[in-house]
């Protein structure tokens, strides 16, 4: 675990970073409250509905997709290590399991999801 | 290595730290300063040369040193550069702006996420495989130690970069959540959509350099493919180099995939309702994700710290009578020679439509880099 305590004091400084920036700009910025200028940009416009509004479900598509996608990457990344080791057995098991990958892709791709209009 | 006690690890892992930030710090500034003058050469233009502001006190004072400048051959290039220093101090002094309708808390947090996650790759990256420089042996506690070219060295330290490296998409969507403003949360969902999109392509094209290297860390991965193959891994490894550029440019938010900021649609995107020094944590972010991008490309594809393909590296001594190893130095160079490359690429190609960039990720790079994968698997396996 050696190599893991650098890392650690990294992310302390990594915090303790920006939040010392943000601590130092408050104390130098002054603080002139407006209602105008707390008001959402809106191109001037005034602010009728909410912003949170409904969007496309084609993110939520594309994430689903991604999670997929994601975890086959975690799987290759230790075949991809242990390669030489595995020999002819682990290239064949890899095949397969990038063929039951890619009719997975395929038919996505043929329900249209991978398209945007 | 001789064992170290946790003080001491302590001790020589901030003077690592330290040492990072100062390059960042350095790095980051300039590379603004070099977008402004390089896009305006580009455009046939001058590029920053002055301030906004009076002609009196610090900007007059600023102004009329950048103006003597221009007197100068090649000092002139650089007029801009003090009007950097005043941008910075703009930005520390700006008042804090938070809109009404914002989520306090998220609002407050969503820069600092971005700018953790960028700051914490540094850890992972090796400047240098082994010792950079060695600590005089007249300071107590940590003398005659040596200072490692890399912060964590561990073994899965590429699986760990890009783990955290995708955290900082959590700063621009939580950003832009928080903002409850429309143009934000428009630039943001597209921001997820497209940094998630482009993470699959990205992390299938890192796998070309693993397979060749059998492993995970950093610095063995940066020496099998600098001196393992004949001449850079660029070469055996095109197709991956090419993909992994081209999604490192859309991780980023890069022109020509600047989708999440879009200014001629969006205003700003995610950091429309930004502003003061917590955009500029946005900023700082963004470039210290460039530098990023164009630390792994230099390390993987173009030879890291090792600076000649073809074994002409033996002729370059180990260590240089200037500080520590020279290799550190070509590196950096590398990595400015990348980011001149993102600034290049800015300033020539127009920005892609939403849905042509989703179709770049999902239908071409995908199935080019698993192409690419299966290719470097047969090479590895019977080479």
């Amino acid at each position: 675990m050696q190599g893991y305590f650098p890392l650690l004091i990294t992310l302390v400084v990594a915090v303790i970073l920006p939040i010392a920036i943000l601590v130092i700009v408050k104390v130098l910025s002054p603080s002139v409250p407006s209602d105008v200028k707390y008001a959402p940009y809106e191109c001037g416009l005034t602010v009728t509905s909410e912003a949170r509004e409904k969007f496309s479900v084609k993110y939520y598509l594309i994430a689903v997709i991604f999670l997929v996608f994601d975890v086959e990457t975690v799987f290759l990344m230790p075949w991809a290590i242990q390669m030489k080791e595995l020999a002819i057995f682990g290239l064949v098991e890899m095949g397969f399991f990038l063929f039951l990958l890619l009719f997975g892709y395929g038919y996505v791709w043929s329900k249209g999801a991978l398209s945007w209009e | 290595m001789p064992e170290m006690t946790p003080v001491q690890t302590l001790l020589i892992a901030i003077i690592q730290i330290v040492l990072v930030i100062a390059f960042v710090f350095v790095v980051v500034p300039l590379t603004i300063f070099a977008e402004r003058k390089v896009l305006g050469f580009v455009q046939q233009r001058l590029g920053s040369t002055r301030i906004a502001g009076k002609l009196r006190g610090i900007t007059g004072l600023q102004n009329r040193f950048m103006w003597g400048m221009g007197r100068f051959p090649i000092i002139h290039y650089f007029r801009g550069l003090p009007g950097l220093v005043g941008d910075i101090v703009k930005l520390f002094i700006k008042e804090d702006i938070r809109p009404a309708k914002a989520d306090r808390f998220v609002y407050l947090i969503a820069p600092c996420v971005s700018m953790i996650a960028a700051m914490l790759v540094y850890a992972m990256i090796g400047f240098y495989p082994g010792t950079l420089f060695t600590i005089p042996s007249f300071i107590p506690l940590i003398g005659g130690l040596p200072v490692g070219g890399t912060i964590a060295d561990v073994n899965v330290g590429l699986l760990m970069l890009l783990g955290i490296a995708s955290v900082g998409v959590y700063g621009i969507v939580l950003g832009a959540w928080a903002s409850n403003s429309k143009y934000p949360l428009l630039g943001g969902l597209r921001s997820a959509a497209q940094m998630v999109s482009y993470e699959v392509p990205l992390t299938i094209s890192m796998l070309t350099p693993v397979i060749l290297a059998g492993s995970l860390n950093f610095n063995e991965m940066t020496r099998v493919t600098a001196t393992g193959l004949s001449p850079w891994g660029v070469i055996p490894l095109f197709i991956g180099f090419f993909a992994y550029i081209t999604c490192g440019f859309a991780e980023s938010n890069r022109l020509p995939f600047d989708m999440p900021e879009a200014e001629n649609e969006l205003v700003a995107g995610y950091h429309t309702e930004y502003s003061g020094m917590r955009f500029g944590l946005f900023y700082l972010a963004e470039y210290i994700n460039m530098s990023i991008v164009a630390a792994l490309a230099s390390a993987f594809f173009f030879g890291g710290p090792w600076l000649l393909p073809f074994g002409l590296q033996r002729f370059i001594p180990e260590t240089a009578f200037w500080i520590g190893q020279p290799h550190w130095y070509i590196f950096a160079v590398k990595i400015v020679f990348f980011l001149f490359v993102y600034i290049w690429v800015r300033g020539s190609w127009p920005r892609y439509r939403y849905d042509q960039i989703m179709d770049v990720a999902w239908k071409y790079l995908i199935p080019m880099t698993l192409v690419n994968l299966v290719l470097a698997g047969i090479v590895r396996y019977f080479a």
